[in-house]
């Protein structure tokens, strides 16, 4: 798989409709897979932090849901007196996006379902290749692990 | 097992868990502002309007270019049970965070059960489990060995440390030796995978 492809997706899925900042691809563990952000946007945050809480939230209100016996959850939106938050499952993920307070609802929501369902097939796949890594990747593996705990002695 | 993301670094997810106010944030506020020779990401809590946390403090740490280390603690309070469990995904190793407060001892009992219950046969296997037993410094503080046998553990097995969070005793310590566990804890995984 190309290295880059989730960032190329959700590059193309912000310039797709004006009015969406950010792009963050997470898994259900609230690990940040990939992100992308419009250029005037521009400014240094914590998409770690974001990824985790995003992946967090979304999870929770799945199990909401569950509880409640009213299905699965389609879709969270969040609305800021700033801006939106919306949150969608894709396969192994969730697809979250970050816009402006006045963009266009039913447009974000058809767009998101059908970049969701493109991303949750190659997020499916990345997210199982992990789990077996060739040998010589396997040896580089090795090495860094022994490197981080000769580091974890120094500290 | 710990996670790839697109730029190869593994990451692993180690979590704090314990009863409510057994000291969990604190340890991993110590570990933050303390310990150095990490590089850290952003700490991140979501707490309710006491300080207290509603469902996870998460920051990331590195200690080597490839390897990072996602730190969540969990909500301690009974009724954020949902959250602890949704928290537990994908972990890589577990640091317990006990209370020494005699009557906090059901509580280290019953924190202990639900993490055996949500864990299985994992727990302490493929999951390493330390334990951390916190606030020694109480006056009344339980024994060792009580507050041991009610946590069902067999220091023989498992790490355990004494330690005060507040003043950061035993906590570097007990970090370290999760921390060790879990990469020495795939390490042989991955080498006997390889000799397969």
């Amino acid at each position: 798989m190309e290295p880059n492809v989730f960032e190329k997706i959700l590059t193309r899925l912000i310039k797709s409709e004006s009015g969406i900042r950010r792009a963050i691809l997470v898994d259900r563990t609230g690990l940040t897979i990939a992100h992308a952000s419009k250029f005037s946007s521009y400014y240094p945050i914590d998409v770690e932090g974001i990824g985790a809480i995003a992946s967090a939230i979304f999870v929770g209100s799945e199990e909401q849901g569950k509880n409640l016996d009213i299905g699965d959850l389609q879709m969270v939106i969040s609305e800021f007196e700033n801006g939106k938050i919306f949150a969608i499952s894709c396969g192994q993920g969730v697809l979250c996006l970050i816009t402006d307070p006045d963009v266009n609802i039913g447009m974000i929501r058809l767009l998101m379902k059908r970049t969701a369902a493109e991303l949750g097939k190659l997020l499916d796949e990345f997210l199982s290749a992990t789990v077996s890594i060739p040998v010589e990747e396997k040896k580089e593996e090795e090495e860094e692990l022994k490197a981080a705990l000769d580091a974890l002695e120094q500290l | 097992m710990p996670r790839v993301d697109p730029q190869g670094r593994l990451h692993f997810k180690i979590v704090f868990w314990g009863p409510s106010l057994s000291g969990k944030t604190t340890s991993l506020r110590w570990i933050y502002n303390n310990v150095e020779g990490i590089t850290k990401g952003r700490f991140v809590s979501i707490e309710d309007p006491t300080g207290r946390t509603l469902y996870f403090d998460y920051t990331p740490v590195s200690i080597s270019s490839k390897v990072v280390f996602d730190l969540y603690t969990v909500a301690g309070q009974r009724r954020h049970k949902i959250q602890r469990r949704k928290v537990l995904e994908g972990v890589d190793g577990i640091l317990f965070v006990a209370d020494s407060d005699p009557a906090q001892l059901q509580e280290n009992e019953i924190s202990m059960t639900e993490l055996r219950q949500l864990l299985g046969d994992k727990l302490g296997r493929e999951i390493p489990l330390v334990v951390l037993l916190n606030k020694r410094d109480l006056p009344n503080a339980v024994s060792k060995e009580t507050l041991l046998n009610a946590l069902k553990i067999v220091p023989v097995n498992i790490r355990v440390y004494e330690g005060i969070a507040i003043r950061g005793i035993g906590v570097k310590q007990a970090f370290k030796a999760i921390v060790r566990e879990v990469l020495w804890n795939y390490y042989q995984r991955a080498k006997q995978q390889k000799a397969q």
